[in-house]
């Protein structure tokens, strides 16, 4: 880079910093320059060598952590903080700056603010548009196999039915991960890369995740972020950026419209994924495997050919096929869950199976409602088998999810609930049961809403695995254990009932002390 | 080791009588400050707090804090066996299951020892807060247990309203409907005829009266009842016990239902 553009780049980041008290990270850096993400994070230091007085760092760190089993962790850290949090790394940690600023902000997500705006203007430009985001030119990583052809819509149709609940997994796991519109890009290059690289579709899946590695990288450090331990409360509040980003991928949803039923329930579901949160959902294990992926990849700007043949040797050769038989036992558990949200599947991961599994039925349901007759007797023989299925799956990824769940539980659990806000209006219809006052299971199908609905799920989580034992008891095990979730608030009235004789028929409700006082 | 020797037993007897019907089963929390209980109704509505000072008593030992769980309405039981004017005394030792009870006559011609198993009860103290109350009205004693009682008899809930008015108590059943409105009245010979009402601000809760019926029991143990309401804190009924403590309970307010779905079933 020519020393004048350099220093043109540099005054204007200080005028960013100083005048607008912007924050300027090097993501958006590169973007607004377009210089590559790493000149872009040379220049930053570069800025922050020379105007060492006056602004705030914050650095990313990224390394194994000294603990043990040692997990590889990318941290946000501001400067003061540099030299206590480098302790926790294990041995020698890449150090680089990730943004500027004139001063810590209160509101993590103020750092990524300007990211996400920028990213959402370069999305909006049309198709036909090439920017820098589209074709991902700045990212750390490339990939020469993949040809980028802005005009073209992908042709997934054509995509065979493993590879479309590939697809269904890669896409939830993108956007769970990237949750930015990146999506378009990589949704359209992935047929085309498919027939060039293999017939294979584990090797489709591994494109498919170079792909989400390589625009996580670029779009969105967030990811990386995100597998950030909670030191930094940054990853708490991103999701609201995030989501701000997410919903207005308006375009992404008539791209996955054209993608066949299974994906789109992958659609749905990554919609859903994405309006709740960004949801590793059962696929933590590759989705694990992508973030740490993704680790690697924004840790090793430099060589990153080399990055790449080793994922897809090592790491994915091996795990493209427990992938694989992941995205099949979805199948059997996508028609099971309908009926099971209580899926023992991983302990660890309770809360964030609880949260995906539920939508994941409901986008079932959503789709397959009329074979909902059928779904049923399915279920009812596969319910057994689900369960083995479960298990086994459970000892497969268990290890491996732990490690993610415990990088992301926090920022899940908080995004979700924040991010039902946002999500579509929609309105589905749903196969409900409930009990009603006279004690009787009623079935009923009825148009929900999905923050309602999600709602519900929050309360009803905690019950679930309470209610099962009971509600597995009934003669009609798929729709007995379905209520739990959804027909909490029909068990209800039945114990308000109760408690309400003592008091007036149509009265106020006695209140209980204590909710008053606590226990000591 | 602990001894204490309460001349007024007839207090420990009336003590006894207001809460046995509220709590089954309690601890009975000793140490060198007092002889205190604290429980819950088995519904966990309403929560008796009992204290009785050292110093009330005429001799007060206890070496060490113990903890004696003790069926109330075996408590009750033997304590009857003592006469009004008995001198009660309660013994037990360090690790010893069991408590003694010893009445002495007034002249010291008869004297009773009963000794009562203990039992272990999971305790569930609960930290009260000290709270500022919206309001406070102290009235007789009598008078509240009559309105409770009466109010029973129409309906099954009160709403207590404090207004600059005065304290209005109603109710409402099948048959009809009942307000009882009581004025601060501090103009009387005796003082602890007064209703006295201090209020910051305006409250009004209801209450199940079943409980309210219950707690109007202590009625023996002190003239005067005080009762303090905030709206959103339980209401607490207070009876001091002359000089020595006090028993109080608190009630938690009943809700108005949609309030109430917020709250997850237990």
């Amino acid at each position: 880079m020519a020393e004048i553009e350099t220093l043109g780049i540099l005054q204007d980041i200080e005028s960013l910093v100083a005048d607008k008290l912007q924050v300027v990270s090097y993501k958006w850096l590169s973007r607004s320059y377009l210089i590559s993400s790493d000149t872009a994070k040379r220049l930053l230091q570069e800025f922050v060598e020379k105007h060492e007085s006056g602004l705030q760092v914050v650095y990313a760190l990224s390394g194994w952590l000294k603990k043990d089993p040692p997990s590889y962790h990318i941290r946000l850290v501001s400067g003061s903080k540099l030299p206590e949090a480098k302790q926790d790394f294990d041995g020698t940690c890449s150090i680089q700056v990730y943004s500027v600023q004139a001063s810590i902000p209160k509101d993590p997500a103020a750092l990524w603010n300007a990211e996400f705006v920028q990213a959402e203007e370069l999305f909006k430009q049309p198709f036909t548009a090439d920017n820098c985001l589209r074709d991902n030119r700045f990212c750390g990583i490339s990939n020469s196999y993949v040809k980028r052809n802005v005009d073209e819509i992908p042709a997934s149709v054509a995509a065979s039915q493993p590879k479309s609940a590939v697809d269904l997994e890669s896409s939830k796991k993108m956007t769970s991960y990237q949750n930015t519109t990146v999506l378009q890009p990589q949704k359209s290059e992935m047929p085309k890369v498919s027939p060039n690289v293999g017939l294979q579709s584990s090797t489709v899946v591994k494109e498919v995740k170079s792909e989400g590695n390589r625009t996580d990288h670029q779009a969105s450090k967030p990811i990386a972020v995100k597998e950030k331990v909670a030191s930094l409360p940054t990853n708490k509040k991103k999701g609201q950026g995030d989501k701000t980003c997410s919903s207005t991928g308006s375009s992404l949803a008539n791209l996955w419209g054209r993608v066949p039923t299974k994906s789109k329930l992958g659609d749905d579901h990554a919609d859903a994924n994405r309006a709740t949160a960004a949801n590793p959902t059962v696929s933590s294990a590759e989705a694990q495997i992508c973030a740490h992926e993704a680790l690697q990849i924004e840790n090793s700007d430099d060589d990153e050919q080399d990055v790449n043949i080793k994922r897809s040797s090592n790491e994915s050769g091996r795990k493209r096929r427990v992938v694989f038989d992941f995205s099949d036992d979805e199948e059997f558990e996508d028609a099971v869950s309908l009926a099971s949200p209580e899926n023992p599947k991983d302990q660890s991961c309770l809360d964030l199976k609880q949260h995906t599994e539920l939508p994941k039925g409901k986008a079932h349901l959503n789709n397959d409602e009329q074979l909902n007759g059928k779904l049923k007797i399915k279920e009812e023989k596969t319910s057994e088998l689900e369960q083995s299925l479960v298990e086994e799956k459970q000892h497969n990824c268990s290890t491996e999810k732990n490690e993610v769940c415990a990088h992301e539980n926090d920022s899940i659990k908080v995004e979700n609930p924040v991010d039902a806000t946002p999500a579509s209006p929609k309105r589905r219809k749903v196969l409900r049961t409930r009990i009603d006052d006279r004690g009787r299971e009623v079935n009923e199908v009825v148009w929900e809403g999905e923050e309602q609905k999600q709602k519900k799920d929050d309360v009803s989580s905690a019950k679930i695995s309470d209610q099962k034992a009971v509600e597995t008891t009934t003669n009609r095990p798929p729709a007995a254990k379905k209520s739990p979730a959804l027909g909490n608030g029909g068990a209800n009235p039945a114990v308000k009932a109760g408690a309400k004789k003592p008091g007036n028929a149509a009265g106020p409700k006695q209140g209980n002390i204590l909710s008053f006082f606590k226990r000591v | 080791m602990l001894e204490l020797r309460l001349v007024q037993g007839s207090l420990l007897k009336k003590v006894l009588e207001s809460i046995k019907d509220l709590v089954n089963d309690a601890n009975f929390d000793c140490s060198a400050t007092g002889f205190s209980l604290q429980a819950m109704d088995s519904s966990h509505v309403a929560l008796v707090a009992l204290l009785l000072r050292a110093e009330g008593f005429e001799h007060y030992r206890c070496d060490r804090n113990i903890s004696m769980g003790m069926n109330l309405n075996n408590m009750s039981k033997m304590l009857k066996c003592a006469g009004n004017d008995d001198i009660i005394t309660i013994k037990a030792d360090d690790g010893s299951d069991t408590v003694t009870f010893m009445f002495e006559s007034p002249t010291q011609d008869k004297i009773s020892d009963f000794e009562m198993k203990l039992m272990d009860i999971d305790s569930e103290h609960l930290g009260i807060p000290d709270a500022e109350y919206h309001a406070i009205v102290r009235m007789p004693s009598v008078e509240f247990a009559r309105i409770c009682k009466d109010l029973s008899s129409i309906g099954d809930t009160v709403v207590i309203s404090v207004t600059k008015e005065g304290v209005k108590f109603s109710t409402r059943g099948d048959i009809g409907s009942a307000n009882i409105v009581c004025r601060q009245n501090t103009t009387v010979d005796k003082p602890e005829e007064a209703t006295v009402i201090e209020m910051n601000e305006p409250v009004s809760l209801t209450f199940a009266l079943r409980y309210m019926n219950s707690f109007t029991k202590a009625t023996p143990l002190s003239n005067t009842v005080t009762i303090s309401l905030s709206s959103d804190l339980p209401v607490v009924v207070e009876y001091k016990i002359a000089e020595m403590g006090y028993v109080r309970f608190y009630l938690a307010p009943k809700i108005e239902e949609d309030e109430d779905d917020t709250k997850p079933q237990a």
